[in-house]
């Protein structure tokens, strides 16, 4: 069974779950093929994808301190 | 099973593990303390895990698990909270209504959001997470800084899947708000004017 064409409206409710990939095959699909035909909706989610970049990268840059490792190692062979 | 295997194991994650116990404390020293704790309380208990499974959310569940014990710390609920209703792409929804209104001085709506997130500073989206309510904040931290899917961060906190899904969207929604809030506030955006907030 063929389901319909999803408006903008039922893609934008699918947007969260869309760009974490959690959204079932099916309906993966009928949002990708949304996305082919409607521009506006594909400009949009492409810049909360982008959004969620930036933000991930810009989280990304925190290091253990040096040492922890050496610190952790030296515990557990202490017991 | 080793000590040797253990470390391998754990150097992989250590960087995401210190990060997530810094956003948890607030706190380098103690951010330290709790990854040490939990490293000796995974090593203990190593025989448990299974090998080809998950090995950071194992740990990291080890480490919110004694988070929340050693401060007898009460678990954020798993009702719903009330909050106002913010939509996703919030950002996107503000800047449409200033290129609508006139105020983004010609630059397209997409290109303006990204402006926002590409000129804020890593400490300043660092604390607008930290500022969350805590059910979102630590939604937020294990999915923007551990990149879990909704299954391990619902493993890793010991809540449904379900409410992982509710505390992100929302969680995501008001990280927005505030970040958009921030960029009007640093200039960088011009505040809207009327339509929804």
């Amino acid at each position: 069974m063929t389901l319909a064409p999803l408006t903008c409206a039922e893609a934008f409710k699918r947007l969260d779950d869309y760009l974490d990939r959690e959204l079932s095959p099916e309906e993966t699909v009928r949002v990708a093929k949304h996305l082919e035909v409607c521009a506006r909706c594909a400009g949009e989610i492409g810049i909360e994808r982008q959004v969620l970049e930036d933000i991930r990268m810009k989280l990304g840059r925190i290091k253990a301190p040096r040492g922890l490792m050496a610190r952790i190692s030296a515990q557990l062979k202490g017991g | 099973m080793t000590a040797t295997e253990f470390e391998a194991y754990l150097a992989g994650v250590l960087d995401g593990a210190y990060a997530l116990a810094l956003h948890l404390t607030r706190n380098r020293s103690d951010a330290e303390d709790l990854v040490q704790e939990a490293a000796l309380l995974a090593f203990r208990g190593f025989w448990t895990f299974v090998r080809g499974t998950n090995f950071r959310a194992w740990f990291l569940r080890i480490l919110s698990n004694a988070f929340f014990s050693s401060l007898r710390k009460r678990r954020p609920e798993t009702g719903a909270v009330s909050l106002e209703e913010i939509p996703s792409a919030y950002m996107q929804r503000q800047a449409h209504q200033l290129a609508a209104s006139g105020a983004a001085g010609g630059v397209a709506p997409g290109d303006l959001v990204l402006t926002v997130t590409g000129k804020l500073e890593s400490d300043q989206i660092t604390a607008a997470i930290d500022a969350l309510p805590e059910e979102y904040r630590l939604v937020c931290t294990l999915y923007f800084l551990q990149d879990l899917p909704y299954r391990d961060i619902a493993d890793v906190l010991e809540i449904p899947v379900g409410t992982v899904r509710s505390r992100l969207h929302r969680g995501r929604a008001l990280l927005q708000k505030r970040l958009w809030q921030l960029a009007v506030d640093h200039g960088l955006v011009a505040a809207a004017t009327g339509g929804a907030a």
